[in-house]
């Protein structure tokens, strides 16, 4: 994880830079720019910080080590889904709640019932049954 | 990978509330006066009590979060015999205090527009209600997130590793509100 915490710790300290010569150059009176420079000198901040984090709790992986071969890296990443109908199923609930909202709030309701379902379906999908995670 | 992505994402948010922060300090800038006028009416007492709450919360949620590394689900004891809660126990708990966050805030609001303040009262009331209130929304996204992961913990014999990640990220998610909701609170309530 050496590579990725140094990339957006790099990133994070520049952001940090340009936010203070941002707010120095324009003598403070101009906020957006200096909250946005410095929150996104956390966003950076953050992930390093996990990615440090998580590389200090793995340990080194193939990819660190210098003379590593792409072979090494073989075994399993996490759980993908393979295929699943329910992302578009809530999709579709959430624009008809925003439909509702321009059209009024009985399309809502409607809409939200839905949702409720797709909802469940997605988060249950791959947790239930024989196959369970 | 599933708690990387869960970062990158929170990452993202963050400057979603940037947006937020920049807005509220924008126009604090350009009308002193109105907020001179507006922030008298803020029950700072009454808010910093529900901040507590929440920031409660996020413990009860972080001791959640061991139980479901070390595999436990659920309670081994009775249900006064704490020490021998699972994670179960713990979210249900972090539930709780974490309804008793939103329900507080919908007494403030009530209490604001009582007073006058409404989201199209005047600019104070909008920044005011869309900080907080976008904040608000993203508490009870996570008090919904609660239960579908206590849900999940009744769907296997066993508690499962993918389970436990799920509880784990649910937990990334309820900090990084309470980090925000600590910056928003300093920011209306403390700053004036």
């Amino acid at each position: 994880m050496k590579i990725e915490y140094r990339m957006f710790a790099v990133l994070g300290v520049f952001f940090a830079c340009a936010g203070l010569l941002y707010g120095l150059w324009g003598h403070w009176r101009e906020p957006v720019g200096a909250v946005g420079l410095f929150l996104a000198t956390l966003l950076a901040f953050m992930i390093a910080f996990y990615a440090w984090f998580t590389g200090k709790r793995m340990g080194p992986r193939p990819d660190d080590d210098e003379a590593g071969e792409i072979d090494q890296f073989e075994g399993d990443y996490g759980f993908f889904a393979p295929y699943s109908w329910w992302p578009l199923f809530l999709g579709s609930s959430a624009a008809l709640c925003f439909l509702g909202l321009a059209v009024g709030w009985w399309l809502f309701i409607i809409g939200s019932s839905f949702g409720v379902v797709a909802l469940v379906g997605w988060t249950f999908e791959y947790f239930k049954g024989e196959h369970a995670l | 990978m599933v708690a990387m992505g869960t970062i990158v994402w929170l990452s993202s948010e963050l400057m979603f509330f940037a947006g937020l922060f920049a807005i509220y300090f924008t126009i604090r800038a350009v009308r002193v006066d109105l907020w001179a006028e507006k922030t008298a009416d803020l029950n700072v007492k009454f808010a910093s009590i529900n901040t507590l709450i929440l920031v409660v919360s996020s413990v009860w949620c972080q001791l959640g979060v061991w139980k479901a590394e070390h595999g436990q689900s659920h309670r081994t004891g009775g249900l006064l015999d704490i020490r021998n809660w699972g994670m179960r126990e713990w979210y249900v708990l972090t539930y709780v205090f974490g309804a008793m966050f939103v329900s507080g805030q919908v007494w403030e609001y009530a209490n604001l527009v009582k007073e006058g303040t409404t989201l199209s009262s005047d600019v104070y009331g909008s920044v005011f209600y869309l900080a907080t209130g976008f904040h608000a929304l993203h508490v009870t996204g996570g008090l919904v997130a609660f239960l579908l992961i206590i849900g999940r913990t009744f769907t296997t014999r066993h508690y499962s590793h993918n389970q436990a990640i799920g509880a784990v990220v649910t937990s990334y998610y309820w900090h990084f509100v309470d980090v925000v909701w600590i910056a928003l609170w300093a920011t209306i309530y403390l700053l004036k």
